[in-house]
């Protein structure tokens, strides 16, 4: 008897959780898609989002603190110094190796260095993949009229202090030797 | 007599394998379809994890924990951490623990919505498995949200959580809480308790009580066997303890409900149940969060004090331990990590012999192994 | 019409006076395979652009959606060309001969099995008195490439697929038939288009499950063994993807595996158009009868309709089959052979007893 209950019971089980089954994949049928078609719409991507990185460059003050905080040494950036001013040689971040954790991100002093929503990085060469993130190489325009200003600010003090120094100097020499025609004239 | 001479067929059940989850090799030995003997091999995916833990800086190691257990970063990012805070005099806030416990667990969601849907896959159902990429995708968002990656989050650090949860934040997931329990019902009738499937995994690949604790199973493959254990109950760590004080979840544990105790059904009910029990802690979590601040008190240079320590955590998986020595130095000496997938794969061996092919798929399938774990 | 070919029929109508039968007869037959050839390339098409939609809305996704502008749908025109394209590639170890004829003779058999298929009343490729029979034995012939192909690929995949193929087939082969007998005793003729006209009382609705108590559980029994008969889940374990890589098709690539391809659609239809035919009214429908009142029983357009009708009847069922294959796991092969030779087989038996005492008792009262 129970083997003639379980033979039955199987068949009952077996039909109802199929037609259980195909009402639940029946009603997703009928329902409207929830994917987007993805080059035409897109979703939007949160503020947060950890894409490709891009850089401040005018703020940077070539700290290297992102490059010591990166974990497979990724970044590799060189200035020259020229006083305030730096002179951009190199800030590329290598793709191939970059894991997008965002530790670079957080010890930056100056707060230049961010993630952006870019996430598409395609190239048809590896070498590509070291992505330069300076948007100019040398100095910028700002920071070499800044340079010249300095430099001739720098100059201008240098002249003045020329100047000042030959005056002292003149002055000395006249308190030192006082105006011998003025004398010889009274 | 015919002098025919037969001899079992060895098949290489992988590495590149659909069934196998990642780049896992089961060299298999069958009789037809009768497999007589099954040995896994490891070490495809080997990336020296370790290795590199003991030569990179405290804080540099926490991206790489994300990528053992690839698809429970955020409990990997746990476990490290809290491994190192116990090395350390630090206060956590309580912003931060309640922000770690809803990302832990939504973490452990999204991990067993792959297991679920990964094994319905195995035994050949291929819709569920898309359901629950619909929820995972979900969950995905909302850690884009917190922390901007979907998948190797870094998020849970040394001393706290990098940022605070952006506003709004809490109440999608109350929103994801209200919309996942009604999901849960539909993957439940649609696979689990659909005839063919419970014909496939039940009273297949039965591991005993005895034999769980003697291979020294963890996690959902101990408690499919009827052992109730769970870290988060049985060895707290964070606030798990004032949740289980609370009565705010229940540890789901094999029942033998539609085979036998401790089959690959039993396992596998045992993870579908613990999506609802995190979804509980979850919602704990946001009935009591409170504002402050996010991350602990931090030196500007990560030094750990000499010691070690070893911390436990409950992964998706099982028990997901690090084991990490300092010298006082900004570098560890030894850090060690015990993968849940890792010790839950030695039982293959003794399960697959004596089995149908189709039911080694069905077994492999219900130890859910992460590679990237047991190859680290 | 007894000639078994209106192609033929055609031509000796419009021939010339004095062209020999031979070239009458390989004339038709030629314009006839083309025919059938390009029909059902087209169905097969449509039927994998189906299945693709299908599957997508299922799993709350759109599918294909590009290709030729509305819904995608040139994409299986475009696969098709890709197929094509592809490199032919044969395996070191395979058995060349075999390798190569395995897909031909899969699709060869269902081309033929397609043959007997009615287009509509009176419109056919070949009428044949025991077209269900024909239908049967070539649909059958298929296995008999599968496992050519599972053993010439040098392949133990493929091997463990063509055993599988086998053991399912001959399980199947058995429910298939017996099932088939039920309305079979209800309608007294193998001819499919008989068969069909038989069903024409009620306004169209005298179907066969209609006629007989039986004839419903009969049908729901010979679903599930054609599911099992064309390789489609929860039955589809000669492929079982999860399992076996591909199953008997893993080495097969470009325009040889997209002939086992087409089998699978192929198939699908044959089996659905063997079910519409037998249990849900063939031709027969409201409409059908509809039309043949409005525009004669021999005009074109109720001809057509005819057509349309059993062709909505059998993309219904290939619907079905679509739907159960979204929606269930793989059964496991002891336990295909278990529901084969323990459920299936008693239970088509027991229908054929019902139907047959059922039809002796209605005949002996009426």
């Amino acid at each position: 008897m129970s083997v003639v209950a379980s033979y039955i019971n199987n068949i009952v089980s077996g039909v109802k959780s199929t037609l259980v089954g195909m009402r639940i994949t029946g009603k997703y049928f009928l329902k409207k898609p929830i994917t987007v078609q993805y080059p035409d719409e897109r979703l939007p991507i949160p503020n947060r989002y950890r894409g490709i990185h891009y850089l401040e460059q005018e703020k940077c003050i070539n700290c290297l603190a992102c490059a010591r905080a990166c974990p497979v040494d990724c970044i590799e950036m060189d200035a020259v110094r020229h006083g305030k001013e730096l002179e951009w040689v190199k800030f590329t971040i290598d793709y191939q190796k970059c894991m997008f954790c965002e530790l670079c991100v957080y010890p930056c002093p100056k707060d230049c260095i961010h993630m952006g929503n870019e996430f598409a990085f395609v190239t048809t060469d590896r070498s590509e993949l070291h992505h330069d993130l300076l948007s100019y190489k040398g100095m910028s325009r700002e920071a070499r009229i800044r340079k010249r200003e300095a430099e001739e600010k720098k100059k201008k003090k240098a002249a003045a202090k020329a100047a000042k120094a030959a005056k002292e100097a003149q002055a000395a020499e006249t308190e030192g030797d006082p105006p011998q025609p003025t004398e010889g004239e009274a | 007599m015919l002098d025919v001479k037969t001899q079992d067929l060895e098949v290489n059940m992988g590495p590149q394998h659909p069934a196998t989850h990642g780049v896992m090799r089961v060299l298999v030995r069958t009789d037809g379809e009768l497999v007589t003997g099954a040995q896994p091999h490891l070490g495809y995916l080997h990336r020296a994890a370790e290795k590199i833990g003991e030569n990179v800086e405290w804080l540099q190691y926490l991206p790489y924990t994300d990528r053992y257990d690839y698809l429970a970063a955020m409990n990997n990012n746990l476990g490290y951490s809290l491994a190192v805070e116990a090395l350390m005099d630090i206060e956590i806030p309580r912003r931060a623990q309640m922000i770690r416990v809803i990302c832990a667990e939504l973490n452990r969601i999204a991990s067993h919505l792959v297991a679920y849907g990964t094994y319905g896959l195995d035994i050949g159902a291929f819709t569920p498995f898309l359901y629950a990429f619909r929820e995972r995708e979900w969950i995905l968002m909302l850690f884009e949200k917190i922390c901007g990656a979907r998948l190797t989050y870094s998020y849970i650090r040394i001393g706290g959580v990098f940022n605070d949860a952006p506003p709004g934040w809490l109440d999608e997931i109350g929103h994801f809480c209200d919309v996942f329990e009604d999901k849960w019902r539909e993957y439940v009738d649609l696979l689990m308790m659909n005839k063919i499937f419970v014909e496939r995994t039940a009273k297949v690949g039965v591991i005993s009580k005895e034999m769980a604790l003697d291979f020294g199973l963890t996690g959902p493959m101990l408690r499919g066997s009827g052992v109730d254990f769970d870290l988060r109950r049985d060895c707290p760590y964070m606030i798990y303890d004032e949740i289980w004080q609370a009565g705010a979840y229940e540890i789901p544990v094999g029942t033998g409900e539609q085979g036998v105790l401790g089959d690959s059904w039993d396992r596998f009910y045992v993870r579908v149940q613990e999506m609802l029990e995190s979804l509980k802690i979850v919602r704990w979590c946001l009935a009591n969060i409170e504002e402050g601040p996010t991350i602990g008190e931090l030196p500007k240079t990560l030094k750990v004090p000499a010691g070690e320590a070893y911390v436990g955590i409950e992964n998706p998986r099982g028990e997901l331990g690090h084991y990490v020595v300092s010298d006082g130095g900004k570098v560890a000496v030894r850090c060690r990590v015990r993968g849940p997938s890792f010790v839950n794969l030695a039982v293959l061996e003794d399960l697959l012999p004596n089995t149908l092919l189709a039911d080694t798929v069905a077994i492999i399938g219900s130890t859910d192994i992460v590679v990237g774990e047991t190859d680290r | 019409m007894n000639n078994g070919n209106i192609f033929l029929d055609l031509l000796v109508r419009f021939a010339p006076e004095g062209t020999p039968s031979w070239l009458l007869d390989l004339s038709a037959a030629g314009v006839g395979v083309g025919i059938l050839v390009a029909m059902v390339s087209v169905i097969a098409m449509f039927c994998v652009w189906m299945e693709r939609k299908v599957a997508g809305h299922i799993q709350c996704r759109y599918g294909p959606m590009y290709v030729g502008g509305w819904h995608g749908w040139a994409q299986s025109i475009a696969d098709g060309v890709k197929l094509l394209l592809k490199e032919d590639m044969i395996p070191i170890g395979a058995d060349r001969p075999l390798f190569v004829l395995a897909p031909a003779l899969v699709l060869g058999s269902i081309f033929a099995a397609l043959a007997a298929l009615p287009l509509a009343p009176g419109v056919f490729f070949a009428d044949i008195d025991l077209g269900l029979f024909f239908i049967l034995a070539m649909s059958s012939m298929t296995t008999i490439g599968v496992v050519m192909a599972g053993w010439a690929s040098a392949s133990k995949w493929t091997v463990y697929g063509a055993m599988r193929e086998a053991a399912q087939v001959v399980a199947y082969e058995i429910p298939l038939g017996i099932s088939l007998m039920v309305p079979l005793i209800v309608a007294g003729t193998f001819n499919l288009n008989e068969a069909s006209a038989l069903q024409s009382g009620w306004y169209g609705m005298h179907w066969y499950i209609f006629q007989n108590p039986f004839v419903l559980p009969a049908f729901a029994l010979f679903f599930i063994s054609a599911l099992a008969e064309t390789k489609r889940a929860p039955f589809d374990l000669p492929e079982a993807e999860s399992e076996l890589v591909a199953g008997f098709m893993t080495e097969y690539s470009g325009i040889r595996w997209s002939f086992f391809f087409m089998e699978e659609y192929a198939a699908m239809f044959l089996m659905s158009v063997v079910a519409a035919v037998f249990f849900l009214g063939g031709f027969e429908s409201p409409f059908t009868s509809l039309a043949r009142d409005v525009f004669g029983e021999q005009h074109f357009l109720a001809s057509l309709t005819a057509g349309l009708v059993l062709l909505v009847k059998a993309f219904g069922g290939i619907f079905l089959m679509m739907w159960l294959r979204w929606t269930l796991p793989r059964v496991r092969i002891d336990q295909v052979m278990t529901m084969g030779y323990k459920y299936l087989t008693p239970l088509a038996l027991l229908c054929v007893l019902g139907a047959s005492i059922f039809e002796a008792l209605w005949l002996g009262v009426a």
